[in-house]
């Protein structure tokens, strides 16, 4: 199948809790997947191994492959896990006087972040969090700024002073300082810093780092903010050190790329960046990079892009080439006030439990999961409740001698019984009934996730393009896209690898946030008007050489960086932020940037909430600004080979079976996707088999393979 | 058919009948059958149960959108914050199908409210059409108070109406004299704010420009109402197309079929549930609330400025047929407060315990009304004989008396072993911050602060309750972050601390409460309020737990901070101790510390100071029992003051060297064998001390607001006036003595 010789330019790994997976693309898009363990006591070691094992597919070895690579972007659950096992940093956190309680009052939503609708409801279930960090280093000092940045009280020097040298006998690793309102007004922060460092030089102790949110995260919101920077300090720091000798490892290897992550902006950074707490979750916003990039090299504006793995549902929308961002996201049951690309995630997969509620007697689905232990018909899994998997095995949809390229043997059998003991007697249906109907309001639950997300945003599902990746999602697309009449849907053949992949496609991009609140009521004359244009401005600039401060640090110059502003806006008075993008062509002319906001943020309002939510008569407040910077990096180049004809190629062909459908057993064709060619079209009833995912075709439906190994799959709808 | 039916025979409900007769008629066929809609089956679900689940998935999603997308409209912190806000879908004669997440309370008073309208013959006049929008804050017709403002909008269907969509928010000011969404002194509903008794403000989607002047000239800061009206409105848009597309979809017979199957279906589970989990029989907690408001005199009217209490003597019934009955029989007499309650607030308070207790699932609805029955005596402060009183407060009454309700369940889950779901019912929900005034923007507004919706969650079976978590009328509670209330609130937080001392002592201890002290700023004066329980316990601990802390009030005026601020003197963050005060420790000011949590507004200027502490759970089992080294956790911790440890728990410590408490173990052994002893000695048969106190309960020789509240209770109920004399051994012929057989005062 491959000609040329391989040159291997982008290596992608994503390091998770039990394996970590390397995604190599050579200079013609060719790809493949290579896997090892992870190994949480030296990550570096696991990276090498998953690289090498990549690279033999391809018959390369490393000193022959990293001095060609272009790129390398990691991504680990590392960090993840440092913070979910609370194995972090001992950090010191000062607090504005009264507020020390922070970490224990939480903010009580804490409580029930994550939970289920019954869960959140039932008070008696409600936990908070362990703290980051113990009370006992966690220090207030009085002095007050005021919401518009106005020092009502001054800082008490004295407070600070004993508060540094109290965390200094508890020998911290570092300092957090997050006081009221610094996001308006950084001096008391400072000063904090300033203190610090004289008080640490008088007794002669190492110099500790101090993080100010003012710095970091200087956007409004007091205990997210907080919570930001501890992460960095608690979480992210300790992991750049990891970071740092999978770097090293690549350099003795001959690599002479600079090695990044994904970040929850959606752009990748370097290891060495300020704000790292922003990486501690790339995987999923990897898959939305990915479409974006889809997006573009195919030409395909919006795509709703779908994600389905072993215990959620992920939909995220690109909308006109951009994805969506939220500004206050949680992670592991933690406010943060960083961008994040936004993400909607249902609690159900395919390893999503399926139970009969013996009050109800009505069906349940999750939301709790066997997660990696399949199901019932694993045998080694010791799992006894149904799962999604268990009546896609029972439906012959998955091939039980198949799983995972055959690694484990599923049984049916174990799948049948318990689908029928579980399920079907106590409805009173017939096994298979119960599976398909187990299926179809899975499938229909997922739908109207995603359904609901498209017509909130104020679109119809005609004007998407539907994409579908993670391992489960080729199975299930077609029952969850069913009467939806997506303008098409695409599933990539290397779908199950589509995260990692699309952490390769990320930009090379660093984004800040900052505070601005400044109103423009309907009576503002022009004096005011250019005074807050102005202030817009200066901050844009302000953030712009926040960029370009990181960039040196990987040697990028400022000339090699393009910029886009964006203002994030509300009609005066609301609480919740659009961010709308500004177009940079307004020159000098300030009226006609302000202009720019408010048709933007009007077009954007009107979209999401309807015409008649629209109320510019009370005016608008711009409430923060954001500059993100980039600079050109090398990105995959998707497979592109001739399209051959309809009719698969009959070494394609694997021995048939039945698959129910529609109340009855009908034959399929089965067919291995390794070996199809571009240009092949598969019509259903049809499943196509490879060893990490499996797609199926139902009858009257097809799906043609192209150019670039993505399977279009047509819709049913009218 | 009904006469009423006959008069409105083209009327818009289904086959030509009049929507009266289509209510009429579904409470006819469900009084005489005992099913909703005559259901004795459930052929949709029976023979299609994926169907049925698909089509109650989707409409569930639809509700769950509507309410995240309308969110992110309103402008009020406490919707933003702490999510008060909720929409339900409902039948043509408007029993709930489904409903989003929120503030629960408001599924059946929104019911209420449609079935107002549709008994008042709107179909008639102002008509009922498609694009109409309907608006209510009247609690006596639908709703506990007038600050929740709802939207309805009928949804059609070929002509015929096939249900509407609701939605609720809680305004931030509501144009009464005093600024602030829930005024208190108030003392008539003519001073409860602007009161929109179920009217048609709208149609073809759009709000009439007189309405919109109203509200624009009604209450202060309008913006804020504007745009939770456009949230509603949204939001109710946005079920209003689920509906559609589902009936495009299943068709329109299947929807009919499904929304009384969805009904009964949630009936019959309620039942099960209830009979899987509880046992059978009568469980009784009587609840109070102190209203002090005598010394109010001159700011209020002679009549009203008097100190009374609330008597709520609940019950809950339930029977070996899965009945469940709620009796308020025994409650004294409504008042000239803000505290009176409606019918329908009830049913409001009712609603969120069981979403909470017995049905914390996504399948709720009003089928759950229809499992429960519900007593609320007529004159009682629950239902009150006059149509004038106030009502902007009512949850001051509902939240001890639905606390009962969860100490009645709590009871009976652990009468069958459901032991996980014991709670000791919960604290009471203040203090509540609210004000108003010119403030920090220039601008006259008026607030209400809603962190109260996190005080502590009382001790549950096992372990211990959790600090900042709920609010009775919200188990998803938040405070919100300090730097979005001040966006709205002239006031400084100088601290957000756990306060000592405010969790109910027991074997587990209820989460603490904590405090927040505020001082004023960037504004000359502010109307300012307290609502807290001083002077009553609203309800007891658990199996002997103790309450939680009640509240008190500590008002720190002509303060000394402007010097203190210039000169970098010490001021305070936290109060921690009453009797150890660190406010007054640390400022100079006239300290007014008294039990008045309940008082008429006053004015304070800047610098004056403000003490907020908020309420701590519950404990649960003898604090005796409690593990002496979670008692040593709770001094290290700072949730237990020092000299409680032996006292309270009998449990002795000492400090190390750096400050850290460490128990000792043999002295503690030594002290609870004493205490038991001691509780031994001082204990005396229970018939030997009704005995010595049966005179007093002859003569109601109690504080005046206790005797009054016991005269009105007799004098409202025979069966509570004999309950009395038969628990007291009092004779038949015993009546209270120095008031009239009405109950009024003498």
């Amino acid at each position: 199948m491959l000609e040329k010789a391989l040159i291997p330019q982008i290596l992608a790994i994503d390091a998770g809790g039990t394996m970590t997976d390397t995604f190599l693309i050579d200079q013609d898009g060719n790809f493949v997947v290579g896997k090892a363990q992870t190994t949480p006591h030296d990550e570096s070691i696991g990276f090498i191994q998953s690289a090498k094992d990549a690279l033999n597919y391809w018959d390369l070895g490393l000193d022959a492959s990293f001095p060609h690579l272009k790129t390398g972007i990691y991504s680990g659950t590392a960090m993840l896990n440092r913070l979910l096992e609370r194995k972090g940093r001992e950090v010191g956190v000062i607090v504005s006087g009264g507020m020390e309680d922070y970490l224990r009052t939480e903010r009580a939503i804490q409580t029930y972040l994550g939970y289920p609708f019954s869960d959140r409801l039932h008070v008696i279930t409600h936990h908070h969090n362990e703290p980051l960090v113990p009370r006992e280093r966690i220090l207030g000092v009085r002095g007050r700024i005021d919401l518009f940045g106005r020092e009502i009280i001054p800082l008490y020097e004295g407070d600070v002073r004993d508060a540094v040298h109290r965390l200094v006998d508890h020998d911290v690793a570092s300092i957090v300082v997050c006081l009221l309102f610094s996001y308006k007004n950084k001096d008391h922060e400072r000063r904090v810093r300033e203190i610090g460092q004289e008080v640490m030089a008088e007794r002669g102790v190492a110099e500790k780092p101090i993080y100010l949110s003012s710095e970091l995260y200087p956007t409004r919101q007091d205990f997210p903010r907080l919570n930001s920077t501890i992460m960095e300090a608690y979480a992210a720091e300790p992991s750049r050190e990891t970071l740092q000798v999978v770097q090293e490892v690549c350099r003795q290897a001959g690599g002479r790329f600079e090695l990044r992550i994904m970040a929850s902006h959606g752009g990748t950074i370097s290891i060495n960046a300020r704000e790292l707490a922003r990486t501690m979750i790339s995987g999923p916003i990897g898959g939305v990079v990915g479409s974006k990039f889809l997006s573009e090299r195919i030409d395909v504006p919006n795509i709703a892009c779908t994600d389905i793995g072993g215990t959620s549902f992920d939909i995220a929308l690109i909308t006109d080439g951009e994805f969506s961002t939220k500004h206050a996201p949680d992670i592991g049951r933690i406010l943060l006030n960083m961008p994040m690309v936004r993400i909607d995630s249902v609690g159900s997969g395919t390893g999503s439990y399926v139970r009969v509620n013996p009050i109800t007697n009505r069906i349940e689905i999750g939301p709790d999961s066997a997660g990696a232990m399949i199901g019932v018909s694993w045998p080694e899994g010791g799992v006894e409740t149904v799962t999604i998997t268990d009546c896609n095995i029972v439906l012959g949809y998955l091939n039980p001698d198949y799983f995972l390229g055959g690694d484990i043997t599923l049984s049916r059998e174990r799948a049948i019984d318990a689908v029928r003991a579980q399920i079907a007697d106590p409805l009173g249906i017939d096994v298979y009934q119960a599976a398909a109907g187990v299926l179809e309001l899975f499938e229909d639950q997922l739908k109207n996730s995603l359904l609901g997300l498209i017509l909130g945003k104020g679109y119809t599902p005609e004007s998407y393009t539907l994409l579908c990746y993670g391992g489960g999602g080729p199975l299930h697309v077609a029952g969850y896209s069913q009467g939806l009449a997506f303008d098409d849907i695409l599933v990539p053949a290397w779908a199950p690898g589509f995260s990692a992949f699309g952490c390769a496609c990320g930009e090379y991009a660093y984004r800040y946030d900052k505070t601005l609140d400044m109103a423009l009521l309907p009576g503002d004359g022009a004096d005011k008007r250019r005074a807050v244009a102005e202030a817009i401005i200066a901050a844009w600039d302000e953030l712009k050489e926040q960029v370009n401060a990181e960039f040196k640090k990987s040697g990028v110059r400022p000339e090699a960086v393009s910029y886009r502003p964006a203002a994030r806006m509300l009609y005066y008075g609301q609480l919740n932020d659009l961010e709308v993008p500004v177009d940079d062509g307004y020159g000098s002319n300030l009226e006609k940037m302000l202009d720019g906001l408010y048709d933007g943020f009007e077009a954007e309002y009107g979209k999401m909430y309807g015409l008649a939510a629209r109320t510019p008569q009370f005016g608008y407040m711009v409430t923060a600004v954001v500059m993100t910077g980039s600079t050109p990096v090398e990105k995959p180049e998707l497979p592109n080979e001739a399209e051959e004809g309809p009719a698969p190629p009959t070494a394609a062909l694997k021995a048939g079976r039945n698959i129910y459908a529609d109340g009855q057993w009908v034959p399929a064709q089965i067919l291995d996707l390794q070996r199809l060619r571009p240009g092949n079209v598969i019509e259903g009833p049809a499943i196509v088999e490879s060893p990490a995912s499996t797609m199926l075709v139902p009858a009257g439906r097809t799906a043609r393979l192209d150019r670039h190994s993505i399977f279009h799959l047509t819709t049913d709808a009218a | 058919m009904s006469n009423v039916a006959l008069e409105h025979d083209y009327g818009i409900g289904w086959g030509g009948a009049s929507l009266a007769g289509m209510l009429e008629e579904s409470e006819r066929i469900f009084s005489e059958t005992g099913h909703y809609g005559g259901l004795d089956e459930l052929p949709l679900k029976a023979t299609e149960p994926i169907r049925y689940e698909k089509m109650f998935s989707r409409l569930r999603g639809g509700l769950v959108g509507a309410r995240e997308t309308a969110m992110n409209i309103s402008a009020s912190p406490i919707v933003r914050e702490v999510g008060e806000l909720c929409f339900a879908l409902y039948t043509p004669e408007g029993d709930a199908i489904t409903l989003s997440t929120g503030i629960m309370a408001h599924v059946h008073t929104m019911s209420m409210a449609i079935k107002h309208m549709i008994r008042s013959d709107y179909e008639t006049n102002p008509g009922i059409a498609p694009g109409d929008i309907f608006v209510n804050n009247d609690p006596q017709l639908g709703g506990v108070h007038n600050a929740d403002v709802m939207n309805f909008l009928p949804l059609f269907h070929e002509g015929e109406i096939v249900g509407w969509a609701a939605g609720v928010v809680h305004e931030l000011d509501v144009g009464a004299p005093q600024p602030a969404s829930m005024p208190i002194g108030t003392v008539s509903r003519y001073e409860d704010g602007l009161i929109l008794s179920c009217m048609k403000v709208g149609s073809n989607d759009t709000l009439n420009r007189d309405y919109e002047n109203r509200i624009e000239t009604a209450v202060r800061m309008p913006f804020y109402w504007v745009l939770d009206e456009k949230c509603r409105i949204a939001g109710c848009q946005i079920i209003r197309a689920t509906v559609e597309r589902l009936i495009a979809e299943e068709g329109i017979d299947t929807y009919k079929l499904f929304m009384r199957e969805v009904i009964e279906d949630a009936r019959r589970a309620f039942k099960r549930n209830l009979t899987q989990m509880t046992v059978p029989g009568t469980y009784r907690v009587p609840s109070f609330m102190d209203v002090p408001h005598e010394e109010d005199k001159g700011l209020m009217p002679d009549y009203a400025a008097v100190n009374s209490m609330m008597n709520c003597p609940l019950s809950l019934t339930i029977g070996r047929d899965a009945s469940f009955h709620v009796d308020l029989d025994g409650a004294n007499k409504w008042g000239y407060h803000s505290f009176n309650c409606t019918p329908s607030g009830l049913q409001g308070g009712l609603w969120v315990v069981l979403s909470q207790t017995l049905v914390p699932n996504d399948k709720v609805n009003d089928g759950a009304y229809l499992a429960t029955s519900f007593n609320t005596p007529y004159g009682t402060w629950s239902n009150p004989d006059n149509r004038s009183v106030s009502n902007t407060l009512s949850w001051i009454f509902l939240i001890p008396c639905f606390t009962g309700l969860v100490h009645a369940l709590s009871r009976a889950f652990t009468a069958r072993g459901y032991l996980e779901e014991v709670l000791a019912a919960y604290p009471f929900t203040g203090n509540i911050t609210q004000g108003g005034g010119i403030n920090h923007h220039g601008q006259d507004a008026g607030w209400s602060n809603f962190e109260h919706s996190s005080c502590g969650i009382s001790a549950r079976w096992g372990y211990d309750g959790e600090v900042s978590g709920a609010a009775m009328w919200n188990p998803e509670g938040d405070m919100g972050d300090v730097e979005a209330w001040e966006l709205t609130e002239p006031l400084l937080y100088f601290g957000r601390r756990i306060r000592p001392n405010t969790g109910g002592p027991g074997k587990q201890r209820g989460g603490s409460g904590w405090e927040c002290v505020r001082m004023l700023y960037g504004t000359e004066r502010q109307i300012l309020f307290h609502c807290n329980s001083g002077h009553v316990f609203q309800t007891s601990g658990l199996y002997g737990g103790y309450p939680g802390s009640s509240g008190y009030r500590h008002m720190i005026t002509n303060t000394d901070m402007k010097e203190r601020i210039a000169q970098g003197l010490p001021y305070p963050v936290e109060d921690r101790d009453t009797e150890d005060s660190q406010i007054v420790a640390n400022v100079e000011a006239d300290h007014l510390i008294d039990r008045r949590c309940h008082h008429f507004p006053v004015s304070q200027s800047e610098y004056d100071l403000y003490l907020s502490v908020l309420n701590g759970g519950h404990g649960l089992g003898d604090p005796l029992d409690r593990d002496p080294e979670a008692v040593v956790a709770d001094l290290n911790s700072g949730d237990v003051l020092p000299r409680f440890a032996p006292t309270t728990y009998g449990v002795v410590a000492e400090q190390d060297a750096d400050g850290h408490w460490v128990l000792d173990q043999s002295a503690t052994d030594a002290l609870r064998a004493d205490m038991r002893k001691q509780r031994l000695e001082d204990s005396v048969p229970v018939e030997e001390w009704m005995e010595g106190q049966r005179g007093r309960a002859a003569d109601l020789d109690f504080i005046e607001p206790v005797a009054k509240a016991y005269r009105e209770s007799i004098a409202l109920s025979e069966n509570w006036a004999a309950l009395y004399k038969d628990f007291w051994g009092l004779p038949d012929e015993w009546s209270p003595p120095n008031g009239d057989a009405s109950g009024r005062d003498r």
